[in-house]
């Protein structure tokens, strides 16, 4: 990998994260993360942080590792019938890059279908992937993801956009 | 109207209710006449409308209301809607003006309420016999309003019963979330959550007393991050604050039996009392001695005595106070039911405090949270199960007879007994079949 960041690499790596998610290899997601990593889907426009407000999502290593095993748990009422999802990725742009840091920050637009139970649930916004880079390719130190209706009455969500 | 006030009696049993109160759009309808037109309504916190000016839009049985404050001892609550054409006059859900202005024909109106510009003037209504003083060129209030320690209620009634007395002993589950502040003041902050049910609004009133499903419908969620943490976290080390909110929902009977629920008049009831899912959490640096500096040992160990889990304020409010949550039930059709979300803080306690208030509506609350899917999952079940032929009634029959009176006015079971359910639906029939209603 040449110093400056490739954006066909980058464009693979956010398709790949999708790809993993609509195929449910939830092991394989979760280790694109760092050891710390975080994913983030704020509850209102602008939100400043994830502590002092609440959010529609804000889990670390352990919130998703709790998620990922619930979704094979017999008993999980909700995720029968399972929902499916379909993640498209566009618009990726490089915002930023710190040579020295190796860390990169990503803005990107997605649309996610969900189906389940005979319906399909649409969300759409942008994804903020700040990434590092990691051995030839790169992981998440955090996944901000902007609801373009973060701020709405929403339904149960079960799967990560 | 085709159901006759003994129609409507005859649904409520003694331990079951015919599940047309649960599907009949009709009975809804009724429901927010009856129930949601005469009830105290929750609207907002006065924390929301802090300065002169201030305002919080919201609705109150699916109307649109707008709250102001007028100057730092009042606050009126109005129809959201302009004397003139009728328009929703302030769209946005709060925000802060010194006059409320129509953005359709700009008539604007003072914080009191009365009209203080006609565009064009107000000359033109002079052969009416009216001009901007006359009431019905102002906005229009709600026939109720009462604060309970900042907590403002409506009610669509003009002979509204007195709030403090209505709400009964729930009353002290507010003062007790208020009790927690050192300063003895709470604020809203941090945001909302608005999580759609597909589902009657009365299956997420009677759920959050119902202690016989945590350990069933949230094991998936509970039992897994019982797993997580024993595994990630040594035997004798803290467990991290997610595992903490999260593993009491897998507790077993016994654990629901012994919180108990307690159900008083008006259809109000509280579960939990001396320890609920909430009385495990570790201490967090700086507040207990906050709390005792303000308070004093003995006052603060009496506060921290008294431990609830669910308190609801039938039909509409239910509160936390250990934890510092609420959730505000938002009636949208028979079948559907928005739960808004909100979160306190405790004056004076550290931030980690609220932060931690924050967490468990981000784990509890939200649309994506861990454990509330289940129960959206359930209520949606029940709505559909009870499409079926098989059965007209629906059981509400655990454990009755065996409540006792308590020292506060209402009655005492067991957790896991159908009292609470039978307590509202008393409530229920009271409301709907009122001899007010024969004017309707």
């Amino acid at each position: 990998m040449t110093k400056q960041p490739d954006l066909r690499a980058i464009e693979q790596f956010l398709f790949l994260e999708a790809r993993l998610m609509d195929e449910k290899r939830w092991d394989e997601w979760q280790a694109l993360y760092v050891e710390d990593g975080e994913y983030w889907v704020p509850a209102s426009r602008g939100q400043p942080d994830p502590l002092n407000h609440v959010s529609i999502m804000y889990e670390k290593s352990l919130l998703r590792a709790i998620r990922v095993k619930r979704y094979s748990h017999p008993n999980a009422q909700s995720l029968q019938p399972m929902p499916y999802s379909v993640h498209t990725v566009s618009n990726v742009m490089l915002d930023s890059y710190d040579e020295d840091a190796g860390i990169l920050v990503v803005n990107s637009r997605f649309i996610m279908l969900e189906y389940r139970r005979d319906k399909i649930y649409t969300y759409g916004g942008a994804y903020s992937h700040k990434l590092v880079r990691d051995a030839g390719s790169f992981k998440i130190k955090m996944k901000k993801v902007d609801l373009v209706n973060c701020d709405s009455v929403l339904d149960s969500i079960q799967i990560y956009f | 109207m085709s159901y006759s006030t003994d129609e409507l009696a005859a649904m409520i049993r003694d331990d079951s209710v015919n599940r047309a109160v649960y599907t009949d759009p009709e009975i809804f309808e009724l429901e927010m006449k009856r129930i949601w037109g005469q009830a105290w309504i929750y609207v907002a916190h006065e924390s929301q409308i802090p300065e002169t000016g201030s305002y919080f839009t919201t609705t109150l049985a699916r109307q649109p209301v707008l709250l102001v404050r007028q100057d730092e001892r009042t606050f009126n609550l109005f129809f959201n809607r302009c004397a003139h054409k009728g328009s929703k006059v302030i769209e946005v859900e709060s925000g802060a003006s010194k006059v409320l202005r129509c953005g359709y024909h700009g008539w604007t109106y003072e914080l009191g309420g009365h009209c203080k510009h006609v565009t064009g003037g107000d000359a033109a209504y002079n052969k009416l016999g009216i001009d901007k003083s006359s009431a019905c060129m102002a906005l229009q209030k709600v026939p109720s309003v009462a604060s309970y320690r900042g907590f403002i209620f409506a009610s669509l009634t003009p002979d509204a019963p007195d709030l403090g007395r209505w709400l009964g002993p729930t009353a002290t589950s507010i003062d007790n979330m208020v009790d927690r502040s050192p300063e003895g003041r709470l604020e809203i902050t941090g945001g909302a959550l608005r999580y759609n049910h597909d589902s009657n609004w009365k299956f997420f009133v009677e759920n959050l007393n119902d202690m016989m499903h945590a350990m069933i419908a949230h094991q998936s969620s509970a039992q897994t991050a019982r797993f997580m943490g024993k595994k990630l976290f040594p035997e004798g080390t803290e467990q991290p604050t997610e595992i903490q909110l999260l593993s009491p929902f897998a507790e077993n009977v016994d654990f629901f039996e012994t919180m108990g629920i307690h159900a008083f008049d008006h259809g109000h009831s509280y579960s939990g009392g001396k320890t609920s899912i909430h009385a495990g959490y570790s201490g967090i640096s700086g507040y207990e001695d906050a709390m005792e500096k303000a308070y004093g040992k003995e006052r603060v160990a009496e506060i921290f005595s008294i431990n609830r889990h669910n308190t609801v304020v039938y039909p509409c409010f239910t509160l936390k106070g250990a934890i510092q949550t609420i959730r505000v039930v938002k009636p949208v059709s028979v079948n559907q039911t928005v739960i808004e979300s909100w979160t306190l803080r405790l004056v004076g306690a550290p931030d980690e405090m609220l932060q931690r208030s924050i967490l468990y509506c981000n784990l509890i609350n939200s649309s994506g949270n861990l454990v509330g899917p289940d129960d959206h999952e359930a209520y949606h079940r029940v709505q559909l199960g009870l499409g079926t032929d098989a059965n007209d009634w629906v059981s509400m029959g655990r454990h009755m007879g065996t409540e006792e009176p308590n020292d506060e006015g209402g009655f005492s079971a067991t957790g896991s007994s159908d009292m609470v359910f039978r307590s509202q639906f008393k409530a229920w029939k009271q409301y709907m079949t009122m001899s007010r209603n024969a004017g309707e």
